[in-house]
């Protein structure tokens, strides 16, 4: 295998320079007042200082751009550049030059180079130069093969390869949550956690869904313009802090109705991640196919349909529920209703919804009214199944805030 | 398969653990020199104070009280002393009066400024100053002479004690105590901890790789090569060979009793030796000798301890009141710890010399005197008082924004940045300019280009060059963090077209030119910027900039970095920091 070269001189030297982004030089103010012993000499050399801000001397952050110092660190999503030179340290022109660069991870093998075509010669002190972009799309180690072959004025040809191994690491650590809502609606709580050690701007946290499903971002608070993100100014993330987003999934009505009969997994979609660091630096993730175990119905699927947030004591108010056949045989429904402590049904009981074919779902609009304030829960409906003489019990289905719309006067 | 290259071949990457936390953000890493803790070499300086140091000023009276005035003098000075305590709310018995401070005629004529801020006749002083015309003999009208001196005096020297030390100062003046029974703890015992230390990197350098003919060529102003008095001084400080200077405050502070292995002995203290302390101080700073600064600095407590107030010495100082503690030494002071690793202590010592500004500038408004005392000012007087202590304030905060921004704490820094806009409105530009890099460090493209708009609206009327130039500076960094390198490097070329000989849109471009691929192009024009005016291009990133790309180019980098060396070695003084040419 080609490894080490040195035993033979060659006539050009390969040098590799990663390019991160240019960081700007800062400095250290002291100061003193024209009554001190300096005088105003602090002030003149702090002036003098081609790198201080003019006018403003004492302010860290200046103006003037170093280059990088160090490889740094690299991870996925971010986009490896790199100046590669080809410099002819010797006295004679050399003649077809060809450089190629490749990114050899652990599963493939990526040509990088600008051109393929040989450059017809080079003469001494001169250089060719190259500089090479890649998206880092594997995590672990990657490694810059750079092989360069050339003619001497002689006419012997010759060639040598360099390695540059590097590790690309892992920026960012996802979580998610899904949170199952009475209605159709899905929750996805993503939790993002900045494991490098810079500070990260999210850019842009966004859900791509599957065909299934529409998407309301919740990350947003609703003013002005623009509408000003809900973590504030804390615009960015430091290392090792965490953020959750929230995404709403609600089906499309095409889908509405398997909804309730779903079972099993579901792909419900993709976090897509872009976030910057220094001076811009960007990098770009996508979580894989976010997974839902759908929750398990059982035989039927009782959901809701409307019902209202807040409702006034002792006043009757509509709900509209919609019972889904999650079975594989045919139903024979009957539906009774069981006042509670607090919940009063209205309408009659014990009367028969009709037949319900396997996967057929039906809307059943109920009156009902509360007795108590606070925060209560609607319970006390029962379907039987006449065919299998089975009954399903539904209590706390859902939640409503009843509130007393009389001053203390008049209650 | 893995081949390495040698390692004395770099820029190549090599291996990268998850262990390296460096990245190439933090360029505050390039500053820092490792702190040369260098002890005291037992051969070297003799500390006696039989030094002949050829300098008047330093045989003052001061450290001897035998010198000061007549005794009835005296008396009669105390008696006035101890009424204008004990009777202090009365407006006529108001502490600036009377007095000129002794030090100010013997320092060289230099801190002589009269009248210069204002011209304080204040018709209800009534005081005998007949007994003191004896004193000053000579001076045209002593007595507006002395006001108006007493007046600058008492603005700058202002401080609030804590109360304990209020109480000792208080017992000081009242003779309760002689200042000998005071707890040691108390008192303030500087000493110097560490001696010679002149050791020339770039002579170093130079030995190693241009032989020593060559080294021996290198000529710097030395401690020795001075006059040993504070003339002297400020010309090695001016020459930028701030490590001889630091050696020459050594020797003086030295003739003040407060030399090497002083520390821990009685002394006592004159505005003169605070302010050589200050400049010592401040250099170790410079020289980010951090490490050396704290250790000296550690004697003076939290620079509030009795015997560094003006009351504490009513013999040599009699009527003066406030501290003689430099409000400069009291920034670096608070400053330093952030340098140290522990910035929460630096906020918290900034803070408080907040606190205390804002409790100053709170009394001038009320129609009091700085430290609370009720006093008439004139009008002119309060005005230049308000004004100091606003830019002093203003000063504290560019030093806690400036901390946080170290501490990466960027939503308060940028807070702390744009408050300063109210004390320094001058400096809008320059600040909301700052802002908008900060967001660009972060990351938040968008943020900052709203500051940079904020700041071209602020500009458009047509005002000073140095707007136009920030404007353009500013978008040039934009399309920067938008790899927009073509357009950052034309921006860059415009803002050339306008100032020429900007150094910083000079680097800039060049740097620029090196992410489009152009290095040779590059190099030539730094490399030409640096042959054609060394005094702005020999600078730190410059330099490492111009090294960087050298060893990209060619294995021939050591010959070109020596020629750099040679360059350096004609005009930097012994502070130059070496690291920047890469010859380690």
């Amino acid at each position: 295998m080609d490894v080490n070269q040195a035993k033979q001189e060659h006539l050009l030297a390969l040098k590799v320079m990663r390019l991160t982004k240019p960081t700007l030089f800062t400095n250290l103010p002291v100061t003193c007042e024209e009554r001190d012993l300096p005088g105003d000499l602090f002030g003149q050399l702090m002036k003098q200082d081609p790198s201080t801000i003019k006018g403003a001397e004492s302010l860290m952050l200046g103006e003037m751009l170093t280059l990088p110092q160090n490889f740094g660190n690299i991870f996925l999503g971010e986009t490896f550049s790199s100046y590669i030179s080809v410099h002819n340290d010797s006295t004679q022109i050399v003649k077809d030059i060809l450089v190629k660069a490749d990114l050899q991870t652990s599963s493939q093998r990526l040509n990088l180079s600008a051109s393929n075509s040989a450059v017809a010669e080079l003469k001494p002190e001169c250089c060719i130069d190259d500089v090479i972009h890649h998206e880092v799309k594997e995590i672990g180690t990657h490694i810059l093969v750079c092989a360069v072959s050339y003619t001497t004025q002689f006419g012997e040809k010759l060639y040598f390869r360099k390695f540059f191994k590097f590790q690309v690491l892992k920026p960012l650590d996802v979580k998610t949550k899904f949170y199952n809502a009475e209605t159709d609606e899905v929750f996805l709580e993503a939790q993002i956690q900045n494991i490098t050690t810079s500070p990260m701007f999210m850019e842009k946290v966004s859900l791509e869904p599957t065909i299934m499903y529409n998407v309301t971002e919740l990350n947003t608070v609703a003013s002005g313009d623009d509408g000003e993100s809900t973590f504030g100014k804390m615009s960015y993330l430091q290392p090792m802090d965490t953020r959750q987003y929230l995404y709403c999934l609600k089906p499309k009505a095409e889908y509405a109705e398997k909804a309730g009969v779903i079972k099993g997994v579901t792909m419900i979609g993709k976090l897509d991640i872009v976030w910057r660091t220094n001076l811009g630096e960007r990098g770009r993730l996508q979580t894989s196919q976010l997974q839902r175990m759908a929750p398990g119905y059982g035989d039927i699927r009782l959901s809701l349909e409307m019902i209202p947030d807040t409702v006034n004591l002792e006043e009757p108010f509509d709900i509209v529920c919609k019972i889904t056949n999650c079975s594989e045989r045919t139903m024979d429904l009957v539906v009774e209703m069981c006042n509670t402590r607090s919940i009063h049904w209205c309408g009659i009981s014990g009367r028969q919804l009709g037949k319900l074919s396997p996967g057929a779902s039906l809307l059943l609009p109920l009156t009902i009214f509360s007795s108590v304030q606070g925060l209560q829960s609607i319970s006390g409906l029962r379907l039987t199944d006449t065919f299998l003489k089975r009954t399903y019990e539904y209590d706390d289905i859902a939640q409503v805030c009843v509130i007393c719309p009389y001053t203390s006067n008049e209650c | 398969m893995d081949a390495r290259e040698a390692p004395s071949q770099r820029p190549d990457t090599l291996d990268i653990t998850m262990e390296d936390g460096s990245n190439a953000a933090s360029a505050g890493d390039s500053l820092e020199a490792p702190s040369n803790l260098v002890p005291f070499k037992d051969n070297i300086l003799p500390q006696e104070e039989s030094i002949d140091l050829g300098g008047a000023e330093f045989a003052t009276p001061h450290e001897d009280s035998s010198a000061t005035p007549s005794e009835s003098l005296m008396d009669r000075l105390n008696d006035q002393m101890m009424e204008s305590v004990m009777i202090s709310d009365s407006p006529n018995n108001s502490e600036e009066e009377d007095v000129a401070p002794m030090d100010s005629f013997l320092d060289g004529g230099e801190d002589l400024k009269p009248a210069r801020e204002d011209e304080g006749k204040e018709g209800s002083q009534e005081q005998p100053f007949n007994q003191l015309q004896a004193v000053f003999s000579g001076t045209d009208d002593p007595f507006a002479t002395a006001l108006s001196l007493s007046e600058v005096d008492r603005r700058h020297d202002a401080w609030l004690p804590s109360e304990e030390t209020r109480k000792v100062l208080i017992s000081v003046a009242t003779q309760q105590y002689s200042p000998a029974y005071v707890e040691s703890s108390r008192l303030t015992m500087p000493g110097l901890k560490f001696d010679n230390l002149q050791v020339d990197a770039v002579k170093d350098l130079m030995l190693r790789f241009l032989g020593e003919q060559a080294a021996m060529k290198r000529q710097v102003l030395t401690a020795n090569s001075v006059e040993q008095s504070v003339i002297g001084l400020k010309q090695l400080v001016s020459s930028k060979n701030w490590r001889a200077a630091v050696d020459l405050t050594g020797r003086l502070l030295t003739a003040h009793g407060q030399g090497y292995g002083k520390a821990g002995q009685p002394t006592s203290h004159t505005t003169d030796s605070l302010q050589l302390w200050f400049v010592r101080l401040a250099l170790f700073t410079k020289l980010n000798l951090f490490q050396n600064a704290e250790l000296e600095f550690e004697p003076f407590g939290n620079l509030d301890q009795p015997d560094l107030y003006y009351e504490y010495y009513p013999t040599v100082y009699p009527g003066k009141r406030g501290s003689m503690v430099p409000f400069s030494m009291r920034l670096l002071h608070a400053e330093l710890p952030q340098y140290l690793a522990k910035p929460q202590e630096a906020l918290d010592r900034l803070h408080h010399l907040e606190t205390i500004c804002l409790a100053i500038l709170d009394n001038l408004e009320k129609g009091l005197a700085e430290d609370g005392s009720m006093v008439t000012l004139t009008q002119e007087n309060r005005q230049a008082s308000l004004k100091l202590w606003r830019s002093r304030l203003g000063r504290v905060m560019y030093s806690m924004a400036n901390c946080l921004l170290l501490m990466k704490d960027y939503i308060l820094a940028v807070e702390t940045y744009h408050s300063i806009i109210q004390y320094e409105p001058q400096q809008r530009v320059q600040l909301l300019s700052g802002i908008g890099r900060i967001f660009l460090q972060i990351g938040d493209v968008k943020m900052a280009e709203r500051y940079f708009q904020d700041v071209e609206k602020g500009c458009q009327k047509g005002g000073p060059v140095t707007n136009t130039t920030c404007v353009l500076m500013n978008r040039a960094f934009v399309y920067l963090s938008q790899n927009n390198y073509t357009e950052a490097h034309a921006t860059f070329l415009e803002v050339l077209k306008i100032d020429p000989k900007n150094p910083v849109a000079n680097n800039n471009a060049a740097v620029c030119l090196l992410y489009l691929g152009r290095l040779k192009e590059s190099l030539g024009q730094l490399e030409g910027l640096v042959q054609q005016d060394p005094t702005s291009y020999l600078h730190e990133s410059v330099l490492f900039n111009l090294t960087t790309m050298y060893e990209l180019e060619s294995s021939r980098s050591t010959q070109k970095k020596q020629a750099l060396l040679e360059a350096v070695a004609c005009r930097e003084g012994d502070s130059f920091n070496t690291q920047c040419l890469k010859l380690a």
